[in-house]
């Protein structure tokens, strides 16, 4: 085996650019194939970690009348916060929110929003909340870029917004946008407004209740809270799976095509090694060679290309992709449209496994488009191909 | 001379076939390959131009300004000669008038009161009028879930979610509790035809489909559209087309000071789509050209092996005189040959194979948990101009740069070796 | 001398209406505005930002419990009839001969485009019920002099915590009401003309609603008919009769 190697190695390098040319074409799908590859799992990531950054943080309990398409059962979904996440909030492992349904007036237009209230504390979501923490008389606001986008507001606008107590007495204030933040979860930002929750709190007439409790930590076996369901991270990023499985479904093609590709070249190559070195293979059959020995050399040696190409790959696609996984991938994906998660920029991520799985893939691709033309040795009359009068 | 060159490569297969074999199979696989990443990086946008968008999209100025909320109030009226006018000028887009809308689902109980109620989105589409691609836009039939598409008016369709929360079932009645144009409460009854997935849960929640005409009648907006979506006929978004298309339509609109006079924006004006469509053009092209610079070293090296094969009857043809200047431009000569037959066939092929996949997509929906109106349960490739002169580049250039390299070594052949080659 | 007596009368009478009448007044008001039951027809005019429209109908209601009312026009809206009862709302509409219940989150939507909602038109509890009145002052206003009260929520279930409301000295019927929330901020304000005298009350016949957060010109309502302690059938405010 060791010569066989030697031999196949001496082989391909003495066959200069013709190999090197395979080579690179391989190598590309190494490098490709890991890359796309990497921006799927960089894409998940990402889309699970903004989910979890903005809005689900490790899970979420929902007042079980909660119905975030149904603004309607705002009216409803409201409940003290129960007495076993009280302490958890109180640590800022958990924070409550209050949702209650309002009316905003941007200049004269009657636009329906969803006000949230969010402790201006709270460091479980990355909603820089800290902004509503500032000292003015009126009531500060914090609201999403696209937010502000459709209704025309500025940081520093005042805008009236109107909504019921519990008890339902309506109630209208002018607020101050003391912040726009850029998500790219559209759920907290397309109609959306922030208050600090002691203000809504206040002003919906509800001291010390919130709708979701959103926590943390998302690995702890979590109790059920009566009166409240218990939404888990999987549950909650459903759909980033989904749309993931599609285009990576998409991508499979290209890789497929990109392989096809290689796999031409490759099987030229070993056509053309096999027809030009007849009087070689009957060179290693008079020596005492068995066919399928040959057959072995021959296919060690087109195999190589993979491993060669492996490292060609390596040379110049490790600080390729780690330039990719530090400056990002602008995907050309407009999921937000759709009100899911999705950021513009992606950054790949790259798994051990996945690096071996492609480099497994693709070299055992190789060896099999190596061995196919090779198998025609096994069939040689070694007398003929020793005088070189096959074919 | 070159007469006595193709008629070598016609009678002698063994110069020519393998060749341009590898020749045709490298162009096809470049051509298609173009045509499916355009397709397939293309995707997105056809999803957001057949869902919401359109190609370009006609709404009133006003209504634009307020897209987001639906605002049927300030809808298009006179909505039918509208229509005309646009197929009269613009005859290589397929109209759509379409109208988005929000009101709640009634379900009756045997007496017909209330027994359940949801709010829903709707959107009524042309589904009845013979020749309407709207299902086929949406991938309605394929996202049903149970029932069939409506095939008379008054039939509906509602998300499967929403359905099963109503407790209702294809063949039920329901009630659409919606407003009208004008502000007035409209009921309307819907006999549900199906139900459908949509593969998102924001439209899974509630959404209600149905024919244009039944939505004009229930929300009492005759002759009215929220908006009319065009789709051109190839079915593909052309950025450059479409921005001059709103351009000479606004045009005709500029004078106008009326708030409701129509409006068309390219998708490319529609929200973020405009960054969105450039960024998938420069990656499209990005990744054609890897490709095609892959393909094109795989070409080279066939160009290469090409040389190599005959290797032996270049030996001949020099020992018997020939002059290697000669000998090495003939087989450039005979290498533009198989390029171009190789490039042409393969285009050809390619075209075929990408034209297949553009007409019936590749089915992913066995990897995929059912159909869907969101997610298409098939890839399709998008045949553009560039696919049929693309292949040429790998296909011509680098058969003839391969055969150029290997040709070289025909000076470094000495004369008195050959004949001892020969021997062997 | 004299000046003085007139002007220490005059100051007396404002004083004992400051202490004790405000409530009179209120009392007074409801008497002219609040019913056993009555019976009217009426036309609404909604102005929207194309066109506008007027919807008449006939309404009966008996107390700020029970109502019923009939859509008599346009085409679209004729026999839309809706039912009320306590805090339930039923619709029913011909064309699709359903009864529809509106549940309580949509009571709070704007009836047939217009500026009230549901709710709006549902409360018709008596003015003395829920609000506490102080006279703020008086003045003149389309050539009849008013009080200006200001009326403030006694229970917490009251869908417009403030109001200021300008009484007609003479014939305690407001002729202007603005509706403020919690915070203070003016909602909505309604003026009321055209007072007639119906079977001994005086009653505005006309009142234009206005949202005024919101840009717009309002809506407009009329009544053109109104009869007050009818004897209306019980069945009028049963759910069948909805489908007559």
């Amino acid at each position: 085996m060791k010569t066989a190697i030697k031999l196949a190695y001496r082989n391909l390098i003495g066959a200069g650019l013709r190999t090197w040319l395979n080579v690179i074409v391989l190598s590309f799908s190494f490098v490709i194939i890991i890359f796309m590859k990497g921006i799927m799992t960089g894409w998940d990531y990402q889309a699970k970690t903004d989910m979890t950054n903005w809005q689900i943080g490790g899970g979420q309990y929902w007042h079980e009348a909660y119905d975030p398409y149904d603004p309607f059962t705002f009216i409803d979904s409201h409940a003290p916060v129960p007495a076993g996440m009280l302490e958890e909030i109180e640590r800022g492992e958990a924070m409550a929110q209050l949702i209650v349904q309002g009316t905003l007036y941007p200049a004269g237009r009657m636009v329906q929003v969803t006000i949230r209230g969010i402790d201006p504390a709270q460091q479980v979501l990355q909603i820089p909340t800290a902004r509503l923490d500032t000292l003015t008389d009126d009531i500060p606001a914090l609201i999403g870029s696209m937010m502000a986008k459709n209704s025309r507001l500025n940081e520093g606008d005042y805008v009236t917004l109107r909504w019921r107590d519990a008890a339902g007495t309506f109630d209208a204030t002018d607020v101050i946008v003391t912040g726009i933040f850029a998500t790219n979860v559209p759920a907290m930002d397309a109609g959306q407004i922030y208050i600090p929750l002691d203000t809504l709190r206040a002003m919906a007439m509800l001291p010390g209740e919130a709708s979701i409790l959103t926590f943390r930590e998302s690995e702890r076996q979590r109790p059920g809270l009566p009166g409240w369901k218990l939404m888990s991270k999987p549950e909650l990023t459903r759909e980033v799976d989904e749309l993931i499985k599609t285009k990576q479904t998409g991508q499979t093609v290209l890789y497929g095509i990109l392989l096809l590709l290689a796999m031409l070249a490759i099987f030229d190559t070993q056509v053309l090694s096999i027809f030009r070195r007849q009087k070689e293979i009957g060179t290693y059959i008079a020596l005492g060679y068995t066919r399928q020995q040959v057959v072995g050399l021959f296919t060690v040696e087109g195999s190589m290309h993979a491993v060669l190409a492996a490292l060609a790959g390596a040379a110049y696609g490790v600080p390729f992709l780690a330039w990719q996984a530090k400056v990002g991938w602008t995907l050309p994906m407009e999921a937000s449209e759709f009100g899911m998660a999705m950021a513009q920029t992606l950054y790949p991520v790259y798994s051990v496994g996945l690096v071996a799985t492609t480099v497994l893939l693709v070299t055992i691709t190789t060896a099999i488009v190596s061995y196919i033309p090779s198998r025609k040795i096994a069939k040689m009359n070694p007398t003929d191909a020793l005088r070189g009068k096959l074919q | 001379m070159i007469k006595f060159l193709l008629k070598g490569l016609w009678r002698d297969k063994s110069r020519s076939r393998l060749p341009i074999i590898i020749v045709s199979l490298g162009v096809m696989l470049t051509v298609w390959l173009h045509a499916y990443i355009t397709g397939f990086m293309g995707d997105t946008i056809e999803m957001n131009a057949r869902f919401s968008h359109g190609h370009v999209k006609v709404m009133t100025r006003a209504y634009a300004e307020d897209m987001n909320q639906l605002p049927n109030d300030l809808a298009i009226t006179g909505a039918d000669s509208l229509l005309e006018t646009l197929k009269t000028a613009f005859p290589g887009m397929e109209w759509a008038p379409r109208i988005q809308f929000g009101g709640l689902v009634d379900a009756p109980d045997e007496v017909g009161e209330t027994r359940a109620q949801g709010p829903a989105l709707g959107l009524g589409i042309d589904l009845l009028s013979p020749g309407s691609r709207e299902d086929e836009r949406l991938n309605l039939s394929r996202s049903l879930v149970r029932g069939r598409m409506p095939d008379q008016a008054g039939e509906a369709l509602l998300s499967d979610e929403f359905a099963v929360k109503l407790g209702v079932n294809p063949g039920d009645d329901v009630t659409l509790i919606g407003s009208t144009m004008n502000g007035s409460m409209a009921m309307y009854n819907f006999t549900v035809s199906g139900t459908l997935s949509f593969g998102a849960s924001i439209m899974d929640r509630g959404t209600l489909v149905a024919d244009l005409h039944d939505v004009r009648a229930a929300l009492d907006m005759h002759d009215a559209a929220g908006e009319i979506l065009g789709f051109s006929k190839s079915g593909f978004y052309e950025d450059d087309d479409s921005r001059e298309m709103a351009g000479s339509f606004n045009a005709m609109h500029e004078g106008s000071r009326d708030e409701f006079a129509p409006l068309m924006k390219s998708l490319s004006q529609q929200g973020n789509m405009g960054q969105y469509v450039d960024i998938t053009n420069t990656w499209s092209q990005y990744i054609s050209l890897i490709f095609i610079f892959a393909m094109s070293l795989v070409l080279w090296n066939a160009g290469l092996l090409g040389g190599l094969r005959r290797y032996g009857e270049v030996g001949i043809r020099l020992a018997m005189g020939e002059e290697k200047g000669h000998v090495y431009r003939s087989m450039i000569i005979e290498s533009v040959f198989i390029g171009i037959a190789g490039s042409v066939i393969g285009t050809m092929a390619g075209l075929f194979l990408a034209y297949l996949i553009q007409k019936y997509g590749i089915n992913i929906s066995g990897m995929m948990q059912g159909a869907s109106v969101m997610f298409p349960s098939s890839i399709r490739a998008r045949i553009t101009p560039v696919d049929f002169y693309i292949g040429f580049f790998p296909g011509l250039l680098s058969t003839v740069l391969g055969t150029m390299l290997s040709g070289i070594g025909i000076y470094k052949r000495q004369t008195a070796r050959l004949f001892k080659e020969l021997e062997a | 001398m004299k000046t003085t007596f007139v002007t220490l009368i005059a100051l007396f009478a404002f004083i004992s209406l400051h202490s004790q009448d405000a409530a009179e007044i209120l009392r007074r008001v409801d008497a002219n505005l609040s019913s056993e039951n009555r019976v009217f027809e009426s036309e609404m005019t909604i102005h929207g930002k194309r066109s506008s429209r007027t919807i008449t109908s006939k309404s009966y209601a008996e107390g700020n419990s029970r109502s019923f009312t009939e859509y008599l026009s346009p085409a679209s809206e004729k026999g839309t009839k809706m039912l009320k009862l306590e805090k339930q709302l039923w619709i029913y509409s011909p064309s699709t001969d359903r009864t529809i219940q509106i549940s309580g989150h949509m009571l709070r939507q704007s009836v047939m485009g217009s500026d009230l909602s549901y709710e709006d038109m549902m409360d018709d509890r008596r003015l003395t019920e829920i609000y506490h009145a102080v006279v703020k002052g008086q003045a003149g206003m389309d050539g009849r002099g008013v009080w200006i009260l200001e009326l403030t929520a006694k229970t917490a279930d009251v869908a417009y915590q403030r109001q200021l409301m300008w009484v007609d000295r003479e014939r305690y019927v407001p002729l202007k009401q603005e509706l403020y929330a919690k915070g203070g901020k003016l909602l909505k304000s309604m003026e009321l003309k055209d007072v007639v005298q119906v079977q001994g009350r005086w009653f505005p016949t006309t009142m234009i609603y206005k949202d005024m957060l919101k840009q717009g010109k309002g809506t407009e309502f009329r009544i053109t008919n109104i009869k007050f302690d009818q004897k209306i059938p019980d069945y009028i405010f049963s759910k069948a009769s909805l489908k007559q």
